[in-house]
């Protein structure tokens, strides 16, 4: 195991970066989270729309969000392959069109989680503000949203845990990211597997793992601002810097 | 100020209100009081538009609520919220110039100076730059009234404003509501705060069932009340 | 977009066959990885030294993507056992029983989280209840404590049960011939990505929207009858 690490540990952090396309871990990485930042102003849309006072937005949203639960991951990648390049009108590198999939499979789910979030805020709160004379848009941007999206990170920090899961996904249609990168060098090795997957999934194992220490973390130092007194400035501070 | 004609609001097959018919004059205190789900609250929430109303017409100075903005016709209505409904997410000084500053009633550079006024109006001038959950009840309902007070309504309604707090703490949230009285707003207020009913208010309206039972000046209204069903809420509530 | 190789049979029968393998696929590893997350959960519960051993196995199947341990199954697995061994499963065993297998135990990981976490809600004197009638540990956990757990996460084993189904689609990366893998096939062959991505979307969808609005309704069935009022 040590020899392959030493043979093939930086095509596996970086695939051929900086001579060549950037790729195995980091561009899982990248990949996530470049979907979560382009998924996420989209989901708050999809959520704001399934809340929507009016009933056809909110219709179109929830056929929208039940059509992406209802497809496999890897269905939605297969027409991102079909109608990215039909929208745009240029053709769009493997990465990029997975990119776009995850984007609009994260905008459901995140969505949904912050709709979650969105549903559990008092109805005081909009009451109040609707009755300083606040329009919909005002009471959405100033009082809804930096509550909600607070309560929100640490599902965020889950829905990219999913994301890392789910790039994997991408070595099926031949993106450089970390499992292909693994696929790559067993079928030069063809001796060592075992080793190769090993080594594979304990890669996913440490960055995923990682990363949910860090929601629970958040989960619960939100929940003390939440139920203490002492903390609000930092909610606002996190408010604000969202 | 505030004119109710067969007022009717139904809730699926329930009849909440059963035509509301009244006035409030300008520089009047109203207090609304009832047994509990006698349509009190319903009844003030209706003048904003919190709820539609099926039935009847509703005017603040002589505008039919329906035909204005929604948003025109909230600003010009402070609303005080059982539950306070504090925006807890920015400082006590920025929920009074939140709306006023987004709605461009009062420039940006004024707006600290205009909030600490109308905080120090309710004796929170101190407190300003706390939030919400640092406060204690008493002091958030005050901040709830400096934040209506902030977009300068001619009417204020209170929705069981005291209700929601320690016994400890209504006195000053009342004294902040007498002190809004004697400077002359049109209030009506939703309470159980019989005290307050019989030291400011200029009416009270008995309501039950969805309908007002008696209107009438409060020593009238506690001496010789007319109405049985008044008798009986005033015998409960002294019980109490 | 051309719709004219809907018009062969032989395409329906394709699409036939990788659908009855999703199926296939599906439910075995379904009613295993739902008895297999039980039994985790009791092992869990009853057993002081098997508890770290089921959070080990939740951990792995909660941080590795699917399709990694479904390659773990099918490459570097055979390579741990003996060798007679290996040579019997090379000439006996496809990517189909592998497939099954990764997507069992990766089910019956989460289901036994959910199940934990459903037990988690009941309230301690229910336990106490069914000492004090005199049940026995397995009398209580069938007739009193697993229908209320169950009813608990209900939700939750909906979900699951929809990520199984949407995760049989791996099994295209082993050479499983379902659905998705004819798909792709029927993609190569005749160029109509359209119809060749359209029929399977609509299969799909019929499948997981009877899934999920089931769910509902079985959701909301279990919730008027239930005696509990949560």
């Amino acid at each position: 195991m040590i020899d392959i690490l030493s043979r093939f540990g930086t095509s596996l952090l970086i695939g051929q970066f900086p001579h060549g396309p950037l790729g195995g871990i980091a561009l899982t990485v990248v990949m996530s989270a470049v979907a979560l930042l382009c998924a996420f102003p989209f989901a708050v849309g999809v959520a704001m729309a399934r809340t929507s006072p009016i009933a056809a937005v909110r219709r179109l949203a929830a056929v929208y969000v039940y059509f992406v639960r209802g497809v496999p991951l890897l269905l939605l990648i297969f027409w991102a392959y079909f109608v990215v390049p039909l929208v745009t009108g240029v053709g769009t590198s493997a990465t990029v069109t997975v990119i776009c999939a995850l984007v609009a499979y994260e905008g459901a789910y995140l969505g949904e989680a912050i709709r979650g979030a969105l549903e559990a805020l008092p109805r005081g709160q909009v009451e109040a503000s609707r009755s300083l004379g606040l329009g919909y848009w005002s009471t959405s941007t100033y009082v809804v949203l930096p509550q909600v999206l607070v309560s929100c990170l640490p599902s965020m920090v889950n829905q990219f845990i999913i994301l890392v899961k789910d790039t994997s996904l991408a070595s099926l249609v031949g993106v450089h990211e970390l499992t292909f990168s693994a696929n790559q060098i067993n079928a030069q090795l063809l001796t060592q597997p075992l080793e190769v997957y090993a080594l594979l999934a304990a890669a996913y194992f440490v960055l995923c793992f990682a990363l949910s220490r860090l929601s629970q973390f958040l989960e619960s130092k939100i929940a003390r601002i939440r139920s203490g007194s002492t903390g609000s400035a930092a909610v606002v501070a996190i408010a604000e810097a969202i | 100020m505030i004119q109710f004609s067969g007022v009717e609001k139904r809730y699926g097959g329930y009849l909440a209100l059963r035509g509301i018919d009244g006035e409030v004059a300008r520089s009047e205190v109203v207090v609304l009081c009832g047994p509990s789900g006698s349509g009190k609250s319903t009844l003030i929430r209706t003048v904003n538009r919190l709820e539609a109303i099926d039935k009847g017409t509703i005017k603040v100075e002589g505008v039919d609520v329906r035909d204005e903005c929604q948003n025109r016709l909230r600003a010009r209505i402070g609303f005080v919220f059982q539950q306070f409904n504090l925006f807890p997410h920015i400082s006590a000084l920025r929920n009074v110039t939140l709306a006023p500053v987004l709605l461009g009633k009062w420039p940006k550079r004024e707006a600290r100076e205009r909030a600490l006024h109308l905080l120090n109006r309710v004796g929170l001038g101190s407190l300003a730059d706390r939030y919400p959950s640092q406060l204690s009840g008493g002091q958030q309902q005050r901040v709830a009234i400096a934040r209506a007070l902030a977009m300068e309504p001619p009417v204020m309604l209170f929705d069981e404003p005291t209700s929601a707090l320690d016994p400890e703490m209504v006195g000053e949230v009342l004294a902040v509501m007498k002190g809004l009285a004697r400077d002359g707003m049109t209030m009506v207020c939703v309470t159980h705060e019989m005290g307050f009913a019989r030291e400011v208010a200029d009416k009270v309206w008995f309501m039950a069932e969805g309908k007002v039972l008696e209107r009438a000046s409060p020593t009238e209204f506690f001496t010789a009340p007319s109405h049985p069903r008044t008798r009986n809420f005033l015998a409960a509530i002294r019980a109490a | 977009m051309t719709f004219a190789i809907l018009e062969q049979a032989d395409i329906w029968r394709l699409f036939a066959t990788g659908l009855r393998l999703t199926a296939e696929l599906f439910v075995f590893a379904a009613i295993l990885g739902f008895g297999f997350g039980a039994a985790l959960t009791a092992l869990r519960q009853s057993n002081r030294w098997a508890a770290p051993l089921v959070i080990g196995f939740v951990e792995y199947h909660r941080n590795v993507p699917s399709l990694v341990q479904l390659l773990v199954w099918y490459f570097a697995v055979p390579q741990v056992l003996p060798a007679i061994l290996r040579g019997w499963i090379e000439q006996n065993l496809d990517g189909f029983v592998f497939a099954i297998v990764a997507l069992s135990l990766n089910a019956a990981a989460y289901i036994s989280e959910d199940l934990r976490s459903g037990f988690r809600t009941l309230p301690k004197g229910q336990f106490e209840a069914t000492e004090a009638l005199g049940l026995s540990r397995f009398q209580a956990l069938r007739l009193v404590l697993l229908p209320q757990a169950v009813r608990a996460c209900f939700p939750a084993l909906v979900s699951q049960t929809l990520s199984l189904f949407k995760a049989t689609t791996l099994a295209m990366a082993i050479g499983v011939g379902e659905l998705m893998y004819v798909a792709r096939r029927i993609d190569g062959q005749t160029y109509a990505t359209f119809a060749a991505f359209l029929v399977p979307t609509i299969m799909y969808l019929c499948c997981t929207l009877a899934i999920m609005f089931g769910g509902e309704r079985m959701q909301r069935r279990l919730v008027a009858t239930g005696a509990d009022s949560r």
